[in-house]
């Protein structure tokens, strides 16, 4: 027998032998198990799972490529936060899943004075935290104090209070100095456990806190486990007031890139994912067992306009051609909003009409002004105007010329894309964007940028977007405030009738009064044009539909998300797990076992074969 | 080992690092105000962004903000994370022993497999043996690790589910035994560690063919053939040795730089290591998590040279007799 033949038997033989025992080991060891398990199992469904746990419950496994920052919301930024602690805490007034509008969560009815500055507002009995404590108005008036006085994304709630009083334990007393609707409907700061949390000194609340675990809550599910860069866990609340979450834990599972997410899914080591990409929302769509779902969101693209008058940013830095109110409406009308969804967000986008999404159904209404794709009629209101194409092909007028630099973030390929086609599609009447890729930070620098303590911002336009709140349209429509010049504002716009309007909306707890002034408020900017609003942001999602049973969109119903992400805790309840759709676990990975064996069987080979060669070797000639 | 050699070469190491340190400084702060990432929130207003500045030390004058530096990274005290508010080392800590395991592992088997085929190779020369090593070891060499990666989850992972795609373990599941935990991570480990073999095996293959074809026609090889000494033995007692000698200081080296390397392998593969720890603190413009990875990478390549130094001074004679 040749030595080639010897190491390929051995290499046979080893590796039967070690695939035997491998595949055995793992599955004696999970035999011992105990624990909680999953129905979704584990990793891809080829059997490769070796995990100890057996089944004994349902597990509902989400994937993301980011994750929450660390869980404390008084420094945490992330979406991803805001998923996980709408789980875990409830609002002190909640968002309906079917219309979004406001609905009892832990206060459970409210009241308004005559004269709408006093908001009195009555907690339901005998809610408990997870810990078994009793969740008091001083909860709720000890978050809105602090959460909202401190925490980093919600102190904008609550400027208007002026004072909070707590009369009992169920009741709470918030005084204004104005009337605020938005503390019906717009309070957006989670209650926290008050025991938990004001024992923490302050500068550790905004600094290295990490909450202690597991997270007490007032949600369906709590926190009981984060590590970084794997999962996020969260078991049901003994104590939620509600029906019981159909399962018994919900995973969060943190993937390296969008890519590995998507794959988890199509592996079904998954069964949802709260955000898809664009680019593979269709094809994800196509595969077995996946199904796709597309939901608008309070979020919106838009082109921005440097409007920043004069007096109050002197040494601002633009175009001035870009001021001139017939140039911007020429533009809206010159560029295709459909075809910019099409292409620049593959058709998953919804086309825009002004700077309220139609998202927020109780408050939209279509403006009188939507600028319908018509470069012949954008066209003749430059030529009307007075501006005049010159030898390039660019128009010109007083000694300015229509050329603009639009600026997108490197960060939003979208964005890049959506920024070249209106380039190309202005080209038609005459006006020129020159695109201006740069960083994330490049633009924020450029748009903030200040001098002798004055705006001086330095762009002409620029591609971006902003989102707002569930239900209250107040933070959207403070965008465009003469106030927040100096703050959020970007377009650096100023209409005191606008800023009149916006002041009488957020006093007016009529919804349909509300309604007519913001439809207002919505004219003027389609005229005044600061933004034109491209596209409204979707939220992109997919789940296995062998894994998830009851799956319909809702906040708000039909057309909402799968569910609810960072809206209402009451979206996850209303899934449901197919039963035995558990995967079977512990069946040992035949892969790894064949390629330990085989590599355990080609050594035993070659020494088996060196052995007995050394044997037979002719004498060695001294040296 | 002469003191003064050692002396020197420790001399030099600390001098590359002082040169890191200085660069590391300079280079985050070239970038950019890191308090703009920081002061993106609705409605900052300046006294807040002041007292971001005050709260990272940045309004001190630089070279104030750099001895900090120096004494506070000397502390092993890399700063906090701008993202998710945890120490930088204790991040790094807690990534480094995965990374270790995946770059030590691919590390390990290229070097086995890699020297294995170049002795095969340099052995038949001119045969077709040699040319089919030749050239897959080009091709794995020349093919982006994304690639690679990508072909081996589409491969192993999707269409035969055979291995995990991602992740070190798998999540979620409690384990009853060390050893469960343990057989899940080799499981998981296996295609990322695929994949760092094949991105570096092209490079100790062709090192080791040449440095075998050199040691195969030196005169001590013919003279020991013509003493009868059978073939395998001249190319295992005799040759091999003396050609592995540039395949050991380049395995040390590379140890150092593929840690950095390993970035793409580690994304891809969801292999919470320090690569991905740095991939994600780019992604979130989270300058004190890169400026804490990226010494840690420098320091790794500059002690991986030191001891690769160290260890040519023992296997060379040559060194030893300078």
């Amino acid at each position: 027998m040749s030595t080639r033949t010897r190491i390929v038997i051995a290499t046979l033989l080893g590796t039967l032998c070690a695939a035997l025992v491998l595949v055995a080991l793992p599955a004696s060891a999970q035999n011992n198990g105990g624990g909680s398990g999953g129905n979704s199992g584990g990793d891809n469904g080829g059997g490769s799972n070796t995990p100890s746990a057996p089944s004994t419950g349902n597990v509902l496994r989400f994937g993301w490529a980011q994750e929450p920052d660390n869980l404390n919301p008084f420094v945490g930024q992330n979406e991803e936060d805001f998923t996980v602690w709408s789980i875990n805490w409830e609002l002190p007034i909640g968002f309906s899943p079917e219309d979004l509008s406001p609905t009892s969560a832990i206060v459970k009815d409210w009241e308004v004075s005559e004269d709408r500055k006093t908001v009195t507002m009555t907690l339901e009995r005998g809610l408990k935290w997870s810990d078994g404590k009793p969740i008091t108005s001083e909860d709720v008036r000890w978050s809105l104090e602090k959460l909202g006085g401190e925490g980093v994304l919600f102190t904008s709630y609550t400027d208007g209070i002026t004072k909070m009083e707590t009369p009992d334990p169920q009741t709470l007393v918030l005084h204004t100095k104005r009337p605020d609707a938005r503390l019906v409907g717009g309070l957006y700061v989670y209650v926290l456990p008050k025991h938990v949390w004001a024992k923490v000194p302050p500068d550790e609340l905004t600094g290295q806190y990490k909450p202690e675990l597991p997270m007490v809550g007032s949600g369906p599910y709590i926190v009981t486990e984060y590590e970084k860069g794997r999962i996020t866990r969260m078991e049901r609340n003994p104590e939620w007031r509600g029906e019981p979450g159909p399962y018994d834990q919900i995973q969060f599972i943190k993937y390296g890139t969008q890519d590995a997410v998507e794959r988890a899914l199509q592996l079904g080591e998954i069964d949802m994912i709260g955000e898809v990409e664009a680019g593979s929302y269709a094809r994800l769509g196509e595969q077995e067992n996946v199904d796709t779902n597309s939901s608008p969101t309070p979020a919106y693209t838009q082109l921005a306009f440097n409007l920043c008058p004069e007096k109050l940013c002197p040494d601002a830095q633009f175009n001035p051609a870009v001021q001139d109110q017939t140039v911007r409406q020429a533009i809206a009308y010159a560029v295709d909003r459909e075809k910019i969804n099409e292409i620049a967000a593959r058709g998953t986008s919804f086309v825009a009409n002004g700077i309220l999404p139609s998202y927020y159904k109780a408050f939209y209404t279509e403006p009188e002004q939507t600028y319908p794709y018509d470069p012949d009629l954008a066209n003749q209101m430059l030529d009307d105007a007075g501006w005049t194409m010159n030898g390039d092909g660019i128009r010109e007028k007083d000694g300015e010329t229509a050329s603009f630099d639009v600026y997108v973030r490197s960060e939003s390929p979208s964005n890049i894309q959506a920024a070249k086609l209106i380039a190309e599609m202005t080209k038609e009447i005459g006006v020129e964007f020159n695109v201006q890729v740069v960083s994330t930070d490049k633009l924020y620098d450029l748009t903030v940028r200040k001098q002798d303590g004055k705006p001086a911002p330095a762009f002409d336009t620029f591609i971006w977007g902003w989102g707002g709140d569930p239900y209250d349209p107040s933070f959207l429509l403070s965008i465009l405030t003469t106030g927040e010049i100096g703050g959020s504002s970007d377009s650096f716009y100023s209409n005191p009738e606008y800023d009149r309007l916006y002041r009488e909306q957020t006093g007016l707890f009529d919804t349909e009064a509300r309604k007519e002034v913001i439809a207002k408020m919505i004219n003027i900017t389609q005229e005044d044009l600061p933004y034109l609003v491209l596209t409204e942001d979707p939220a992109l999602q997919a789940y296995r539909t062998d894994r998830i049973e009851k799956i319909a969109p809702i906040c708000p119903e039909e057309t909402g998300d799968l569910f609810c992400d960072s809206v209402s805790p009451q979206g996850v309840i209303a899934l449901e797990p197919i039963a035995g759709a558990s995967t079977e676990v512990g069946a040992g990975n035949p892969g790894l076992a064949a390629l330990i064996g085989l590599a355990v069987g080609f050594l035993a080979g070659v020494l088996v074969t060196r052995h007995r060669g050394r044997n037979r070797e002719p004498l060695e000639l001294p040296e | 080992m002469s003191a003064r050699w050692l002396a020197g070469k420790v001399g030099a190491a600390a001098l590359t690092l002082l040169f890191v340190l200085i660069f590391n400084f300079f280079l985050f702060r070239a970038v950019g105000d890191p308090t703009t990432q920081l002061a993106r929130l609705p409605g900052a207003t300046d006294a807040e962004i002041a007292q971001l500045r005050e709260d990272y030390g940045l309004d001190k004058p630089l070279f104030g903000q750099f001895v900090d530096y120096l004494g506070d990274t000397a502390r092993l005290d890399l700063g906090v994370s701008q993202k998710s508010r945890e120490e930088v080392w204790d991040e790094i800590l807690h990534a480094l022993p995965w990374t270790l395991l995946l770059v030590g592992t691919g590390t390990l088997l290229a070097t086995l497999i890699g020297s294995w085929m170049g002795v095969v190779a340099a052995t038949k020369r001119g045969t077709k043996t040699d040319d089919g090593l030749l050239g897959f070891s080009l091709f794995t060499y020349a093919a982006p690790e994304y690639w690679i990666g990508i072909i081996l989850i589409l491969v192993f992972a999707v269409w035969l589910p055979w291995f995990p795609a991602g992740q070190q373990v798998t999540p979620g599941v409690e384990f009853t035994s060390w050893f469960a935990e343990a057989w899940n991570v080799v499981d998981h480990l296996v295609l990322p560690a695929t994949a760092m073999t094949l991105m570096l095996l092209g490079q100790y293959f062709l090192i080791m063919r040449s440095s075998m074809v050199d040691v195969m026609t030196e005169d001590f090889i013919t003279v020991k053939r013509a003493i009868g000494l059978p073939r395998e033995r001249v190319i295992n007692r005799h040759a091999v040795p003396n050609a592995l000698l540039p395949l050991v200081t380049i395995s040390a080296i590379q140890f150092g730089a593929v840690a950095g390397g390993a970035i793409t392998i580690e994304t891809i593969f969801s292999w919470p290591g320090l690569g991905e720890l740095s991939y994600n603190a780019i992604a979130d413009k989270d300058y004190p998590m890169l400026q804490g990875t990226f010494l840690v990478f420098s320091f790794g390549v500059i002690f991986a040279n030191l001891l690769a130094d160290c260890l040519y001074f023992f296997l060379d004679p040559r060194v030893k007799s300078k």
